[in-house]
């Protein structure tokens, strides 16, 4: 009866539907969709952002440039981003993992701890950069200890190797909550049945999680390694309260590239252009991480 | 001791550390926000209570540059505003979609999840220009739309994913009881959708919380509305080694959202794992 009710209103029907859709098309459509179309006609000229003088249509040069790099701008942002995205994403996801594997039954120590691991998340990423700032700086607390015994500094945020490193760690500590949270849902989804059968047959723990629990939780770990890359490709408000890019350009990302050099400096074109790569590598990433997931996940389905 | 408890001994020993390990920060700023400069850089870690002082956490609530209150005030408004139009304009939208057969919704859905891959601070550029076009630049309502639109896809995602799992019976019989489209959106199948409403809810309100780089560009450095992260920004970014003044600023910018995490720790939590199990 529903059926020959949808079809001698469908026409009217979805028309009517379709308008319900309007509001939010609006609002995405002015304030993404657009900017999208925008930056990418932006990044095919030359604009320096003021109105009275309108950009001027150069062709693929922005690309070119930022191809060839001849100054060296964005060369060192994507070797960092790259860094931070790969490196991160496997801290991320390894320290998630195995707290999630430690935290898995629902005590109250544990959720006091889980509690603990993920407060950094709540906080601005800038805030977070700031307070590691005046704790790792020249002059912050760590350093003052190691001199107050004696022991010489350590560069956390002043040689450039350093500052990358520490870097990393710090997005590292405000981030891997996020996923230790997803994991531990992933983990409720994992049939204890199988688990007890796969012990009573014997397997000890490495081999019960190897061979029941890892599989189980593959469609998890897609969406936490395409979250976590995605966050660690953009990542811009931690760098401006750790390191604010330095020492020299050791710490400046892709996306401080864009805003605080290109845009900065009211290079559009070339910020749009550099924008515009940044999207597509995070979209192509994204999509291969999500196919060649897609093997793993018909194995969770076999195992769940 | 047998083998299991030992082992649980060792794992409450490893996850205790660990637990320290991700406190000490917030133990660093609290104790240091009460001391004066120079025994912040001989102590970092003590706490001499004779000599702490709340003068330079009052001169930080004072700080013109950060506004405490209203900062607060207008961060606030900014979670509110975005979450009534990310999930006022994508209930309706979401809707039509999960309940309208034929690819074009389906392509529709495409098109509103594929914004779910644009990094909205790398969008902001492009953005703003639009904003200037339309007058809205500087303004709050420009700033609460174009949060708002970096929102909607996810939100949209989840809420028309949930709606599919709902019983299309109930829209039926409402709908032979005479009701018309927007009623049985608001009155039946809205109320159902409260558990997906306060995930979206809670996860659009970190990120509209947390946002620096939307108010700090969209507002301008030079605003006279300045959210919790711009004021942070402005009074913290030129005087990082400045101590008496980065600690109380920062403590003042977190307890807060400390004090919320911690009594809806539960919800946040929750809120973001459904999220990724529909999403």
């Amino acid at each position: 009866m529903a059926r020959t009710t949808t079809s001698r209103r469908g026409f009217v029907s979805s028309l009517a539907n379709g308008l319900m859709t309007i509001p939010a098309a609006a609002v995405y459509a002015g304030l993404t969709v657009v900017p999208v179309g925008f930056a990418v006609y932006y990044s095919f000229t030359r604009y320096n952002g003021i109105p009275s003088q309108p950009p001027t249509w150069v062709g693929f040069e922005n690309y070119a440039r930022v191809i060839q790099d001849p100054i060296g701008d964005l060369r060192p942002a994507v070797v960092v981003t790259t860094l931070i995205a790969v490196v991160g994403a496997f801290l991320v996801n390894g320290a998630a993992l195995a707290l999630a594997l430690l935290l898995r039954r629902t005590t109250p120590f544990n959720t006091f701890a889980r509690v603990v691991m993920f407060y950094p998340h709540v906080l601005s990423a800038l805030i977070v950069g700031f307070l590691w700032q005046a704790i790792l700086g020249p002059q912050g607390a760590v350093n003052n200890l190691l001199e107050s015994r004696g022991t010489s500094s350590l560069p956390f945020l002043a040689d450039p190797d350093w500052a990358l490193a520490t870097l990393i760690v710090v997005i590292v500590w405000a981030q891997f909550g996020v996923q230790l949270v997803l994991y531990l849902a992933g983990l409720q989804a994992v049939s204890p049945e199988l688990q007890e059968a796969a012990r009573l047959d014997g397997a000890g723990s490495v081999q019960v999680f190897r061979h029941v629990t890892w599989p189980a939780l593959a469609p998890t770990v897609t969406v936490t390694i395409v979250t976590s890359v995605l966050s660690l490709l953009k990542v811009y408000d931690v760098v401006l309260g750790l390191t604010n890019g330095g020492p020299g350009d050791a710490t400046q990302t892709w996306a401080y590239e864009i805003l605080a050099v290109s845009f900065a400096n009211n290079k559009v074109g070339l910020a749009c252009a550099q924008a515009v790569l940044l999207v597509l590598v995070a979209g192509i990433l994204s999509f291969t991480i999500i196919a060649l997931r897609r093997r793993a996940e018909e194995g969770a389905e076999a195992v769940g | 001791m047998t083998r299991t408890s030992v082992r649980s001994a060792v794992r409450v020993a490893v996850v205790a550390v660990l637990s320290i390990a991700m406190l000490v920060p917030m133990y660093i700023m609290v104790v240091n926000a009460f001391k004066p400069q120079q025994e912040i850089l001989l102590s970092p870690l003590g706490l001499d209570l004779a000599t702490a002082t709340t003068e330079h956490l009052a001169a930080a609530w004072q700080n013109t540059s950060f506004p405490v209150v209203e900062g607060y005030a207008v961060t606030l408004f900014l979670v509110l505003a975005c979450n009534v139009v990310a999930i006022g304009t994508s209930v309706p939208a979401a809707y039509a979609i999960a309940r309208t057969p034929g690819p074009m919704f389906r392509f529709l859905l495409f098109f509103f999840v594929a914004g779910m891959f644009v990094p909205a601070q790398i969008i902001l550029v492009p953005a703003i220009f639009v904003l200037k076009a339309t007058g809205l630049m500087g303004t709050l309502p420009g700033l609460v739309l174009f949060m708002a639109s970096t929102m909607i896809p996810f939100t949209l995602f989840i809420f028309s994913g949930y709606i599919r799992m709902l019983p299309r019976s109930l829209d039926e019989a409402a709908s032979i009881d005479g009701a018309g489209r927007q009623r049985i959106l608001w009155t039946i199948v809205f109320p159902l959708m409260r558990p997906i409403v306060a995930t979206a809810f809670i996860l659009n309100a970190l990120s509209a919380w947390n946002d620096f780089v939307s108010p700090q560009l969209i507002l301008g450095p030079g605003s006279e509305f300045k959210t919790i992260t711009t004021g942070v920004y402005a009074a913290v970014s030129t005087y990082t080694t400045n101590y008496e003044i980065v600690f109380p600023t920062l403590l003042l910018a977190v307890v807060p959202i400390l004090l919320i995490f911690v009594v809806m720790q539960r919800h946040i939590m929750g809120g973001l794992s459904a999220g990724a199990v529909k999403g």
